[in-house]
């Protein structure tokens, strides 16, 4: 058994399927595009099976997996209605009341690889909120401004950035780059069943127009459905609902009242009574949907609540208008991803709410993984899936620790939604060990405990801060301190200056965009 | 600001356009924009880098008359100092724009000389006369018009080398440090250059092809401008001396 792996086989479409194809076809050059060698690359997509068309928000690696791939990023905004996003602002998650508000912006604070400002902070808590002490993209996307210009080369910014897009153009938009460009063979088949080998891998996939199609590798991109890993190996999921209530989700396509209205370049994110709405601004249209828990809220009220939210924001007409899509889902994933010769990513893998949009970063990430670790031979890929489980495993608990962090540091009371987030047995010990040592010191790179982390400890101090937690002050005298001060005391002048040069010449999302499809962005 | 006006006779027909060069004419620039037909002129005074237009991002080229905003090395008291004068300095107050021309056709337009009548090149009392007494254009405007011709003839043409240097992936960021005599360290940046070594290593069939085009020649003389930097420096170090 030393056979080598140069058939890779993908199930299934959509955003997963293609990203996932992308991915790895950038990295290994495929046979048709490349006599010299015999690495083969096919996906197998359902004619008959619609995409979900989940996750419309990236991460900033979005950025270069897009440019490994050899995409242009002008294409990408013209294809894809896509926007640029710098962060999230969290609105009613604190209080509830008007004006609680706080923002997860891209960017580190300033000077974060050398000095953590978190403790400098503290005592200016209440003249400024942290964010826009130590970054100032926060007053960026507040004022619905670019993280760049027409004249920063593709790619590049001025603060850091990734994407909002329409995720079924997206998927399309992947297919023909990874078919024209990159040499994946495309197959329009149904999957009719699952040919094993002797030793429990799968050979081939019965299809219904194609005939068998053989693999040394099969990637599970079918969805919920999970036609490999789910159906056929019986992998059960790992249920999370204990933890993370929201469970349904309602969404909408909403029309902007007019051509010029500005585009938000952040994603809108307002808590309700039993869940939250997500608000993401494309040139085209906005996508707002209310995710909720079905145990806590009625799908009608639900709806209520999401056609209030359209009303205060975009009107009556609009909210008059939207036609509501239910999507249901467990929240939860895979007790491992990686079985035999089958190894599955997105929703095959697990889904969760969306609230830090981690659906396709983690597409990205299992993609990278495997084009890069890519088993040599059938001998070592238990040993790659063995480290790919752990490694996923780990990634799915912390991007849990970290959604939940968002739940429990609330203060509202006003329903059992929020009561029971914020009960003991809701909250995962791994998590209430971290909140418990962050009483004390704050974040710092020394909560990082892999070099990959899925949240820097930047991340967690936004929410922290942002939620209007408290780090208690030292105990005792440092030595360092006064050092340490004054080199805080210029990082937070520069801030502010950085904010102001920024704010006076960034344009806005929607001129900015407008530009990119008029005359394109360079690439130097 | 800028108020353009169609230019006739029937409402120029006693305006006068000074000629002299000076800080008060708007010549105190860093930059000018020029063109490739243009740079064998441009290459014996000033070095020829590229930028980009800041409401476009598209690139233009352009020959470099400073090492900072507002302030052109060349220009003195006694006007400018050098042999030769890019056309998109001289042409001021003047402007080609463009009228519909729905006689030859519903989206044909046609070029039209307009002039900046807010410019402080543009009066009544002194310079050069536009219009003839009886109407007729005169030798200076014959001049202009023909400077403004080549001006257009030359971008349109720049469109082309501009895309070619894109397409062969020929244009690439630089920073110049300068040191004054002074000790004083400036930087020269948000500047593009032709990638040399690319350049020299294009095969033979693309540079047959850029040479028919007429791009192939610009792009030496574009490079070999470079060495007029140090005409650059030589002049801001004079000022510091002087």
């Amino acid at each position: 058994m030393n056979n080598t792996i140069n058939r890779l086989v993908i199930v299934g479409g959509g955003t997963a399927g293609w990203l996932t194809a992308g991915v790895i076809a950038a990295e290994h050059s495929c046979a048709s595009n490349d006599q010299q060698n015999s690495f083969e690359l096919s996906l197998v997509e359902s004619p008959d099976i619609a995409t979900i068309g989940v996750g419309e928000g990236t991460w900033p690696s979005m950025r270069s997996t897009l440019q490994k791939m050899g995409i242009s990023e002008t294409e990408f905004f013209r294809e894809c209605s896509a926007s640029f996003k710098q962060g999230t602002l969290f609105s009613g998650w604190q209080t509830g009341a008007g004006n609680d508000a706080y923002t997860h912006p891209f960017t580190a604070p300033h000077g974060y690889a050398e000095t953590n400002l978190a403790p400098h902070w503290q005592p200016q808590r209440n003249n400024i909120n942290f964010a826009d002490a130590v970054s100032p993209q926060s007053s960026l996307f507040s004022g619905k401004l670019a993280p760049k210009q027409i004249s920063t080369p593709e790619y590049a910014f001025q603060v850091n950035y990734g994407y909002h897009l329409d995720a079924g153009k997206f998927a399309e938009f992947l297919r023909k780059h990874c078919v024209e460009k990159l040499g994946v063979v495309h197959i329009k088949a149904n999957v009719t069943g699952v040919n094993t080998a002797d030793n429990g891998d799968i050979a081939s996939i019965s299809t219904d127009s194609h005939g068998n199609v053989a693999g040394d590798l099969f990637i599970d991109c079918s969805g919920s459905r999970a036609l490999l890993l789910g159906q056929h190996y019986k992998i059960p999921i790992c249920d999370k609902n204990d933890i993370l209530f929201n469970n349904s989700a309602l969404a909408a396509q909403v029309p902007y009242n007019g051509d010029g209205d500005p585009i938000e370049s952040c994603t809108l994110s307002t808590a309700q009574t039993a869940g939250w709405i997500w608000d993401i601004g494309l040139p085209t249209r906005r996508g707002i949907g209310h995710v909720y828990s079905s145990g806590h809220i009625s799908q009608e009220r639900a709806g209520d609540e999401l056609l209030s939210y359209i009303t205060a924001t975009l009107g009556a007409k609009a909210s008059a208008g939207a036609s509501l899509r239910k999507v249901e889902f467990s929240p939860g994933h895979r007790t491992k991803f990686w079985h035999k010769n089958c190894v599955a990513i997105g929703m095959s893998a697990g889904f969760i709410e969306p609230l830090e949009a981690s659906a396709l970063v983690l597409v990205e990430l299992s993609a990278g993984m495997i084009a890069e670790q890519l088993p040599a031979s059938r001998a070592v890929m238990d040993l790659v899936a063995k480290r790919f489980n752990e490694k996923f495993l780990y990634r799915w608990d912390r991007i849990i620790d970290f959604l939940k962090l968002h739940y429990i540091l609330t203060q509202r009371k006003d329903t059992d939604y929020w009561r029971d987030n914020c009960r003991q047995e809701s909250i995962p010990d791994s998590l209430q060990e971290l909140v418990t040592l962050w009483r004390h010191q704050s974040p710092w790179h020394r909560d990082s405990q892999h070099v990959d982390e899925m949240f820097p400890s930047a991340s967690f101090q936004y929410v922290l801060y942002g939620m209007g937690f408290h780090t208690q002050p030292n105990q005792t005298v440092r030595r360092s301190e006064q050092a340490e001060q004054k080199i805080a005391y210029r990082l937070f002048q520069e801030n502010a200056a950085r904010t102001q040069q920024l704010m006076a010449s960034m344009p806005t999302n929607r001129d900015l965009i407008n530009k990119v499809h008029t005359y394109g962005f360079q690439k130097i | 600001m800028s108020n353009y006006a169609v230019l006739s006779k029937d409402h120029h027909g006693d305006l006068k356009v000074i000629t002299d060069r000076g800080q008060a004419y708007g010549d105190n620039v860093m930059h000018s924009m020029t063109f490739a037909l243009e740079f064998r002129d441009i290459q014996s005074c000033y070095p020829i880098f590229f930028c980009k237009d800041t409401e476009t991002g598209t690139f233009y080229s352009t020959a470099l008359l400073g090492l900072e905003q507002d302030h052109n090395l060349f220009l003195s008291d006694t006007g400018w100092d050098a042999t030769y004068i890019p056309l998109t300095v001289r042409r001021q107050p003047f402007l080609i724009g463009f009228q519909p021309a729905p006689e030859n056709g519903e989206t044909d337009k046609k070029p039209v000389v307009s002039i900046d009548m807010d410019h402080n090149r543009a009066n009544k009392e002194s310079g050069e006369q536009v219009f003839e007494s009886n109407g007729e254009p005169t030798q200076f405007l014959q001049s202009t018009i023909n400077i403004l011709e080549n001006i257009h003839r030359g971008l349109e043409h720049n469109k082309g080398f501009i895309a070619a240097l894109i397409k062969h992936e020929l244009l690439e960021s630089f920073k110049l440090d300068i040191t004054l005599n002074d000790g004083s360290k400036h930087q020269l940046q948000g500047f593009y250059t032709i990638a040399e070594e690319k350049l020299h290593k294009l095969d033979g069939q693309t540079l047959g092809e850029l040479n028919v085009d007429g791009y192939l020649q610009p792009m030496f003389m574009a490079v070999a401008s470079f060495a007029r930097v140090r005409t650059l420096i030589d002049k801001k170090n004079a000022l510091l001396d002087g």
